[in-house]
């Protein structure tokens, strides 16, 4: 068993200690601190602090004041200011006071018409900014209780007959997490399964396997290399999920996300009873494609056969959201390769036979194991193979 | 007590015997010579003593039995197929291969920074293995045989890529082994080196031994009744007893009818005043006895 642990740290060190490896585990979180700040510059360069004027012939808004400004905020508010008649705003739009200026109608109450002027094409805040600033002080002398209510809308939470299972408004954790979990499941396996298989087509090709098990048994080979690329994965995963968690916290301290909803211990068990068993039976899966294979490249290209199901619940995620009972949305969660994705997707929109659940897990943890040892025994046989392949019929013959 | 002893074991893959009752037994402290042309069935019997391949039947005894987890830590084994891994540095890559062999990552350490060392490749410790010339890979290749100190080592090709430099330093670490007492299977096509450091040999030829036993026996039992003389004089063309006389480059080789003995034709020689330099029983090498097995002349009789 010792050598077990030996094949797994080597295998696990090789892959964590490359530069390759480092890259692939930032470049995700780089990837999507880009892309939010490319949302943000976006934002930025179209956002014009100059104020806004208006005209209110009829005193619609009386004594108006300032949105006040919320305390955590990239983006304040452009000011509003009032002009006595449009002469004036137009004197101070060509001076270049204001970016441009708003006429309320003679019957804005009854019509909602705002005349919007300006000299070219007025920010995207300033029509946003202004109409914050007409609702507040239109609103502004009701109680606070139904002033915030109009403010912040409705917060409506779906919650099954039984009561097991409520979705809020603020809870879009449900929707994420399987999402999120789906994306970062496919590249995990994807990478540790990369890995195996690229690790065992390489002791293949440069013939190191010929010294490996006269050293150590092919099953504590093959055990130690699974463990270790699946660690691997993991590794990725769990730093990916100390970003996303830095993130939530560092997020606040800029701009307000809303609360973070909490996880159901029940939901993250059912992710996880999925996930873990499904992860082992691609790796190992992909792990076996590396030793039938006679080359690295062949090898990649029949592992596709393996991820494509995966991802296909993807394909369907609005049919699995809005009729999460029918029989596409079953199927998916019941059919081993594609349960991973869609079992959890179903599970956030609603209640799951038990007996469902248990058939999907059992079937997943039964082929976890299976694949592990088909892989050891396509292994052996394929280990000293070179230029011929191992066909799954001579597997079983030979078991 | 036999390190190794393999008794009757036959191979076959598909409709092909690979190996085919073959039998043989390696004693501590010897260099065994295992011959054979290629597709010979020699890497399958040296698989089928590591273990990797079961034989159809037979049986093997490796230290006295089965071949165990432990044994192999006591087997040194340098494939045909030569292979490290090639994106890491070498020191690393060996310290690992050592560590598998069930040495500790300090003792690892310091055997293999030795072997480097001796081996004149610690300039090159850092670098890739891939970095590495052929010679040097394969004397990488050789740490990993030798570092854990093994009781039995099992080489195939040594001498491939070496210079003539570090052919003689292999050819002295293998004596050198020897001398300790560990028992050495040897599998070459270069009959020179059998010759000069191969104590018993076998030979095996589509899946068969075809020849077994000392250097000396074998090629004894296909010395033919010729006897090699270098003179500075021309030799009589009527000696008695001799059918035929081949000039070669150095020497002349004289074929003997039967019942003419050496001794015969040296008393004929000194007789007639010719002046002998050299004169011996023209004794076959081994290459030209491998040569007429593999070429199914047989064994005589």
């Amino acid at each position: 068993m010792k050598k077990l642990w030996l094949v797994f740290l080597y295998e696990y060190k090789k892959h964590v200690m490359r530069k390759r490896f480092i890259f692939a585990v930032l470049s995700m979180p780089l990837f999507v601190a880009f892309m939010i700040g490319i949302g943000f510059l976006s934002v930025w360069l179209q956002y014009n602090k100059e104020p806004v004027g208006y005209v209110d012939p009829n005193q619609v808004l009386v004594n108006p004041q300032q949105v006040p400004e919320k305390e955590k905020t990239l983006f304040k508010p452009v000011e509003s200011i009032a002009y006595q008649d449009e002469s004036a705003a137009k004197q101070a739009l060509e001076s270049g006071q204001i970016q441009a200026y708003f006429v309320f109608s003679e019957d804005y109450l009854s019509t909602g018409k705002v005349t919007m002027k300006t000299l070219t094409k007025a920010s995207s805040n300033a029509k946003g900014d202004f109409g914050d600033f007409v609702s507040y002080n239109l609103a502004r002398d009701l109680p606070k209780p139904v002033f915030e209510r109009l403010s912040e809308g409705d917060k409506i939470t779906i919650r099954s007959l039984d009561g097991s299972r409520e979705m809020g408004s603020d809870n879009w954790m449900v929707m994420m997490l399987p999402l999120l979990a789906g994306v970062l499941f496919i590249i995990a396996v994807n990478i540790s399964g990369g890995y195996l298989m690229q690790a065992v087509v390489e002791e293949k090709e440069n013939r190191t396997m010929e010294i490996l098990i006269t050293s150590v048994s092919p099953t504590q080979l093959m055990a130690g290399k699974v463990v270790g690329d699946i660690m691997v994965g993991l590794t990725e995963l769990v730093i990916w999920i100390l970003f996303v968690v830095v993130g939530l916290k560092i997020a606040p301290l800029f701009f307000e996300i809303g609360p973070i909803p909490s996880m159901d211990a029940k939901y993250i068990l059912l992710l996880a009873g999925t996930l873990i068993p499904a992860f082992v039976m691609v790796a190992a899966a992909m792990g076996a494609l590396g030793a039938t294979a006679t080359e690295a490249r062949e090898a990649q290209q029949m592992a596709g056969f393996f991820t494509l199901p995966i991802v296909v619940p993807f394909w369907f995620t609005s049919q699995i959201m809005f009729n999460p009972n029918g029989a596409l949305a079953i199927g998916m969660s019941m059919f081993p390769l594609t349960a991973p994705i869609a079992l959890p997707l179903r599970a956030g929109f609603t209640n799951i036979p038990w007996w469902q659940t248990t058939i999907t897990i059992s079937v997943l943890v039964v082929l976890a194991v299976f694949s592990l040892w088909l892989s050891g025994k396509i292994f052996h046989i394929g280990m000293l193979r070179y230029g011929k392949k191992v066909s799954l019929k001579e597997a079983f013959r030979r078991s | 007590m036999s390190t190794i002893k393999v008794s009757q074991i036959s191979k076959s893959f598909g409709p092909l015997k690979a190996v085919n009752e073959v039998s043989f037994e390696v004693e501590p402290g010897e260099i065994f010579g295992l011959l054979g042309p290629n597709g010979a069935g020699k890497t399958t019997s040296i698989r089928i003593i590591l273990d990797i391949f079961k034989p159809d039947s037979g049986s093997v005894s490796v230290l006295g039995g089965n071949m165990t987890e432990e044994k192999k830590n006591k087997i040194g084994y340098l494939p045909e197929e030569r292979g490290l891994y090639q994106d890491i540095p070498l020191d690393r890559c060996l310290v690992y291969l050592s560590t598998l062999k069930g040495l500790s990552e300090n003792d690892a350490r310091d055997r293999v920074e030795e072997y480097l060392e001796r081996f004149d490749l610690t300039q090159s410790r850092k670098k890739k293995v891939k970095e590495l010339s052929k010679g040097m890979q394969q004397k990488a290749q050789l740490i990993t045989t030798l570092v854990h100190k093994p009781e039995i080592i099992i080489i195939d090709e040594p001498f491939t890529a070496l210079d003539p430099v570090n052919t003689q330093m292999v050819k002295d670490l293998l004596l050198e082994e020897r001398a300790k007492g560990t028992s050495i299977v040897m599998c070459t096509h270069q009959m020179h080196q059998v010759e000069e450091l191969a104590d018993r040999i076998a030979l095996i030829n589509k899946g068969r031994t075809m020849l077994y036993g000392t250097l000396d026996s074998i090629r004894r039992q296909f010395a033919s009744e010729a006897v090699i003389v270098r003179s500075l004089d021309e030799l009589p063309t009527d000696l008695p007893g001799v059918s035929q006389i081949q000039k070669k480059n150095s020497h002349t080789l004289l074929q003997l009818n039967k019942g003419t003995t050496a001794q015969d034709v040296l008393r004929e020689l000194i007789k007639r005043n010719v002046q002998v330099e050299q004169f011996e029983i023209a004794m076959p090498d081994l290459d030209e006895i491998f040569i007429q097995v593999v070429k199914s002349e047989g064994v005589p009789e």
